[in-house]
């Protein structure tokens, strides 16, 4: 970057300077680093005080040199080269060529030297001066003020040191600029400067408004967002270079963290320069570079932020979030992002992924730009389709897990807390089929349906399943009314099974388990759709084929344990959300169906089952996964992750990729009220009234023709009720039976319903003999429960007399004890008196004790007592004998119970 | 979003003295009764009228204490407009103000517009500068001059659109080049192209991007 013209004018460079250089590369030694340091001096005192004005440009240009080329001449220069230059900067402001010279050579002292060396641990000396030159108080404003000099080098150079010091000291350096009246406003002129100048000041305020919140306002404060988007319209926007990546960066700098910000860019400049930026030009369509996608995705990351409404945790975040999903809406902004995302089959996948994170986020609670995307189209006429309809493509067909955790995106936020908007995306996905009847000759319009299977037959590459489609295709299209979507998806359920077993039937030694994740996704679609939304419900029991199937589905084994799991949750929905009361329809029904079909608890086990495989998935691959998806830069990595997590999920990266936290957190709440609600409507009968005894007694004044209507009104519903329960009975004794394991009996579950049919009869059979026989039962039962209780009452009294005898028992021994207790007691008090050698007698006793009896402890006291006297009589002789008596006692005394020892111990 | 002139405001003045609450009452037309201390700057913004032409201001309310004086100067030069606020009741706010005129002549442009305002004036009981001795300090100084109160609203509106009255009319007298945005003042898309003629060629060259 540095203007090599300029050094032409001073050929000579001495010959002492090049040896000396050379010398402290090669022979990296004190004495060569003591030259250096005396060179660099010499240099400086020519500088300070040299008189001749040549004289001192030339020393000013060796010293360059040498402070480039050498990191010992960086240290000496550091060490005293600061003050000199510096008060070369602030009084020659007439010189240019001083100027110049001094700035290059900060510069120099400033860039770090590669050093062959490569000594790791030693300070470099680079940064050792970039801190030493930040922490002289004049420099900062010093080097501000002259980037008003009219000297393009001068400004140049002064830009690259700030720069510098900026990635060495970032917060003195924020701070000193901070503090510099003025000090922002001249970096922000640099961005109107020539563009060499302008794009360097770019990088100096994209580094320096990275985190401190006051400089990104002043930034702002001093015009920066129009200067940052006319420099990018300049640059041809999203084609533009490095130059408007550069450019976006800074503009998210700005905004990123920083409501004031946001707030100011969208009251005064408005979105419509950010959005202009995703437009793709005519001609350029076709054609993204690497830094296309970068300023692409830089831009969409701007917008995306934007869309979230602010930072974190602000209490305005809702609101903004609202205001923002408005205004970029009503600059089309839609239009750009489902280009990128949906519609141009040239833009690469990260700028997809994040288009169509960004329209999620455009949509997410917000009911206006649901209907906008809801009923958009993409393509041109005639090949035009609804753009949820593109999306949902992209959702089947994609290979790539971050295109299809990015278009899932859009519809989970579609669909979020909004039952309207699931019933409009039912609504707007049977709209194709108008256009596809319409133009039902022309090959390239692909209904909602067709597109489907398009997409099953591409993941499955199998040829048969074109005849299947076409089978499809006729029977569906010709249809005089529209059919609703949801009962379509059905169809895709079931016609993905079939395919399934097929392909297993064909295929099951190489293992092709591509096809395998279309059922689950589908029936994934069916439960966030049917969920929350009765309408939804009740549209998809219009068809009495479709519990039938889902039930067959899960009892079945040809779908995988996933699906079966969806199936259930699909299920436990038509209760939960069920609003229909028509017979057959209610959630009573369904119930039913389910006990008899399934049984309960086989059919909870499927809940079991789902949230045993969300387990196993987050504990292999969640840890590693989370973390990296929504940063785009790490896309592949996280790509490569997901393909090794395959097992879980039984061979999917898509599958993998659904089952995100959102859902299973989702799934999890949705069971706990399935289970409730099921065992609720199980446990309960159709009719809510309960009988009431009090009722059953003649009113005052009622006629009795009245009171038998009443009673028998009665017990119709009685009647009714029981038959329900005793059905329900037998089915639960029937699944008790099963689930028991006794396999003789399936006979009789084949054919459920013709148990219920027997059982009718049965019930009303009961209603003519049963009161009578139970009547007769129950007294037989009474007189034998009495009889029962006498002789329980009998064996009490003499339970209690045995107790009581055995308490007095009891009681007898306790006080035994007790007086045994204390006599112990008295007897250990006892034994504490006698004065010496206790210790030793009683070790003996102890052992004695066991052998001899108490006269032969007596007789060996005797004994005890004679030696003693012996040893008395002996020690009046040893004294006469002039011994010391009390020491030879005081050995034998120790040892007078061991007098094996004796000898031993007595030396 | 379209406007005749787009106008840059400060608002300065010791702390307390209810420069924030002078820009919500503008802005939100609502008044905060708890001193939210102002940290750095502040950013507001609202459409007026004036001689039928939409123009939008652009408000920066700037923090009073002393700590954030270095960060709040960077924010004179490139203002039109300037409210520079004392507090009637406390008499020390009115004896600062010759200090914020010598750090505005020393940091603003010459030609920013500056409103002096004796804010709360709701609160007349507790009175510690009368509205004479605001007068004459106005006078003094060459701004104009006005009691206001933000918690009634009272003269609120008034001080922001005479301030902005005021710039317009110097602008209709050539005092300023209003294509150089450092005094504060843009001229919009939307309105008429100032006397002083357009912007500079850069955005018309934008237009054959295409590759
Ligand atoms: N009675 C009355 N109180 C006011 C008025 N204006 C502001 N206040 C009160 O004065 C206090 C300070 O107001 P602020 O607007 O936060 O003060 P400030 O000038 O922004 O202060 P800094 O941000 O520290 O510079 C608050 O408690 C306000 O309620 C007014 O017109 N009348
Ligand atoms: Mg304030």
């Amino acid at each position: 970057m540095a203007p090599e013209a300029r050094f032409v004018e001073e050929p000579v460079i001495g010959d002492e300077l090049i040896h000396q250089g050379l010398g402290g590369l090669l022979f990296w030694g004190d004495d060569s680093a003591l030259d250096e340091d005396s060179h660099v001096e010499r240099l400086l005192d020519r500088i300070s005080n040299g008189v001749l004005a040549d004289d001192r440009r030339s020393a000013m240009t060796q010293l360059q040199q040498v402070v480039a080329e050498s990191s010992s001449a960086q240290l000496a220069f550091g060490a005293m080269g600061f003050p000199v230059l510096l008060s070369v900067l602030k009084e020659e402001s007439d010189d240019d060529e001083m100027i110049r010279g001094a700035l290059e050579t900060l510069v120099s002292a400033l860039t770090p030297i590669d050093t062959v060396m490569g000594q790791k641990n030693e300070i470099r000396p680079a940064t050792m001066n970039s801190d030493l030159l930040s922490r002289e108080s004049e420099s900062i404003p010093l080097l501000l003020s002259l980037l008003s000099e009219d000297d393009f080098y001068i400004r140049y150079y002064t830009l690259q040191l700030l720069t510098a010091l900026l990635t060495h000291s970032p917060n003195r350096l924020q701070e000193a600029i901070l503090s510099t009246p003025r000090g922002i406003t001249r970096l922000m002129d640099m961005l109107m400067d020539r563009e060499v100048i302008r794009n360097e000041a770019l990088l100096l305020l994209t580094y320096l408004t990275r985190e401190a919140e006051e400089i990104q306002k002043i930034v702002v404060f001093e015009g920066a967002f129009e200067k940052i988007f006319s420099i990018i319209k300049e640059e041809g926007g999203s084609d533009g270079g490095v130059v408007v990546q550069d450019c976006i960066e800074l503009l998210n700098n700005l905004i990123r963290n920083n409501a004031s910000n946001q707030m100011l860019l969208k009251e005064t400049i408005g979105f419509e320069p950010l959005i202009s930026i995703l437009k793709l030009h005519r001609g350029s369509a076709y054609n993204f570079t690497q830094q296309k996608t970068i300023n692409l995705v830089h831009a969409l990351e701007t917008v995306d932020v934007l869309l979230m409404g602010g930072p974190e945790g602000e209490p305005t975040r809702d609101a903004n979030r609202l205001s923002n999903q408005a205004a970029f809406a009503q600059n089309r902004i839609l239009d750009h992002l489902l280009m990128l995302g949906a519609e141009s089959q040239w833009a690469p996948v990260t700028v997809r992924c994040k288009a169509l994170r960004c329209i999620g986020s455009l949509v997410i609670k917000n009911s206006q730009n649901c209907d906008a995307v809801a009923s958009k189209l993409v393509g041109e006429e005639p090949h035009a389709e609804p753009a949820l309809n593109a999306i949902l493509r992209i959702i089947l067909r994609t290979s790539i897990s971050q295109e299809f955790t990015a278009a899932n995106y859009v519809f989970k936020c579609f669909c979020e807390k909004n039952a309207d908007g699931q019933a409009m995306l039912a609504s707007a996905m049977t709209q194709p089929n108008s256009i596809s009847q319409r133009n039902l000759q022309d090959d390239g319009t692909l209904s909602f349906g067709s597109m489907l299977l398009q997409a099953l037959v591409t993941i499955e590459k199998n040829e048969e399943l074109e005849v299947l489609q076409v089978k499809l295709d006729a029977a569906m299209t010709p249809l005089g009314s529209p059919e609703p979507l949801l009962h379509r998806l059905v169809k895709y359920v079931a016609f993905a099974a079939s395919t399934k077993t097929k392909d297993n039937d064909q295929t099951n030694t190489n293992g092709s388990r591509d096809g395998s994740y279309i059922q689950p996704i589908i029936l994934q679609l069916l439960v966030t759709w049917l969920a929350d939304c009765p309408n939804a419900v009740c549209c998809f029991l219009d068809a009495p084929s479709h519990l039938t199937y889902i039930l067959d589905l899960i009892s079945g084994s040809h779908a995988c344990v996933f699906a079966r799991g969806l199936a259930s949750l699909i299920l436990g929905i038509c209760v939960l959300h069920n609003n229909s009361n028509e017979n057959g329809r209610d959630s009573f029904a369904i119930v039913d169906a389910i006990s008899q079909k399934i049984g309960l608890t086989s059919y909870f086990a499927k809940f079991d089952e789902l949230q045993k495989i969300f387990k196993s998935h987050f504990s292999t691959s969640a840890p590693v996964k989370l973390p990296t998806r929504s940063s785009s830069a790490s896309m592949l990595d996280s790509e490569e992750v997901e393909n090794d997590g395959l097992d879980p999920m039984q061979g999917s990266p898509v599958l993998a990729a659904i089952i995100d936290p959102t859902f299973v957190n989702f799934v999890r709440r949705l069971e706990g009220e399935i289970r409730e609600k099921v065992v609720d409507t199980y446990s309960r009968t159709r009719n809510q009234d309960a009988a009431v005894p009090a009722e059953l007694e003649q009113r005052n004044g009622e006629v009795d023709r009245d009171y038998i209507a009443r009673l028998k009104s009665f017990l119709e519903k009685q009647c009714h009720d029981m038959q329900d329960l005793l059905t329900r009975n037998a089915t639960l004794a029937e699944e008790l039976v099963r689930t028991a394991g006794s396999g003789a009996l399936e006979a009789i579950t084949e054919k459920p319903s013709s148990g219920r049919e027997r059982l009718q009869s049965e019930a009303l059979r009961h209603e003519l003999h049963g009161a009578a026989r139970q009547l007769e039962t129950l007294k037989v039962q009474k007189a034998k429960i009495e009889e029962e209780a006498g002789y329980y009452r009998n064996m009490t009294g003499k339970l209690e007399a045995d107790l009581k005898s055995l308490s007095d028992a009891y009681n007898s021994l306790e006080q035994d004890n007790y007086r045994l207790e204390s006599e112990v007691k008295s007897l250990r008090k006892g034994g504490n008196s006698p004065h010496y050698d206790l210790e030793a007698i009683k070790a003996e006793a102890r052992d004695e004790a066991q052998k001899e009896s108490e006269v032969e402890l007596n007789d060996l006291l005797v004994c005890l007592g004679q030696e003693q006297s012996k040893v008395e009589k002996l020690s009046t002789r040893l004294v006469e004998l002039g011994e010391d008596v009390d020491k030879l006692l005081e050995g034998i005394g120790d040892d007078a119970g061991l007098p094996d020892e004796e000898d031993d111990g007595g030396d | 979003m379209s406007y005749a002139y787009l106008f840059k405001y400060i608002i300065i003045g010791d702390t307390g003295v209810g420069k924030s609450c002078l820009l919500l009452q503008f802005t939100d037309k609502r008044f905060q009764p708890v001193h939210d201390l102002t940290i750095g700057v502040e950013f507001g913004a609202r459409m007026i009228t004036i001689d039928n032409k939409p123009i939008k201001l652009q408000i920066w309310d700037t923090a009073g204490q002393e700590s954030f004086r270095s960060i709040t100067r960077s924010y004179y030069r490139g203002a039109a407009g300037a409210l520079l606020v004392y507090d009637i009741t406390r008499r020390e706010t009115f004896n600062h103000l010759a200090s914020w005129l010598e750090d505005a002549r020393q940091h603003a442009n010459a030609n920013m517009t500056i409103m002096l305002i004796g804010n709360k004036c709701d609160l007349a009981h507790r009175r510690a500068v009368s509205t004479e001795e605001g007068q004459q300090f106005a006078k003094e100084h060459g701004l104009i001059f006005m009691e206001a109160s933000a918690k009634t609203a009272q003269n609120v509106e008034e001080a922001f659109i005479n301030t902005a009255a005021t710039i317009y009319k110097k602008i209709q007298d050539g005092v300023f080049d209003v294509s150089n945005e450092s005094y504060g003042i843009k001229v919009g898309y939307g309105g008429i192209p100032g006397p002083a003629g357009g912007r500079d060629g850069s955005s018309s060259q934008a237009g054959g991007c295409c590759s």
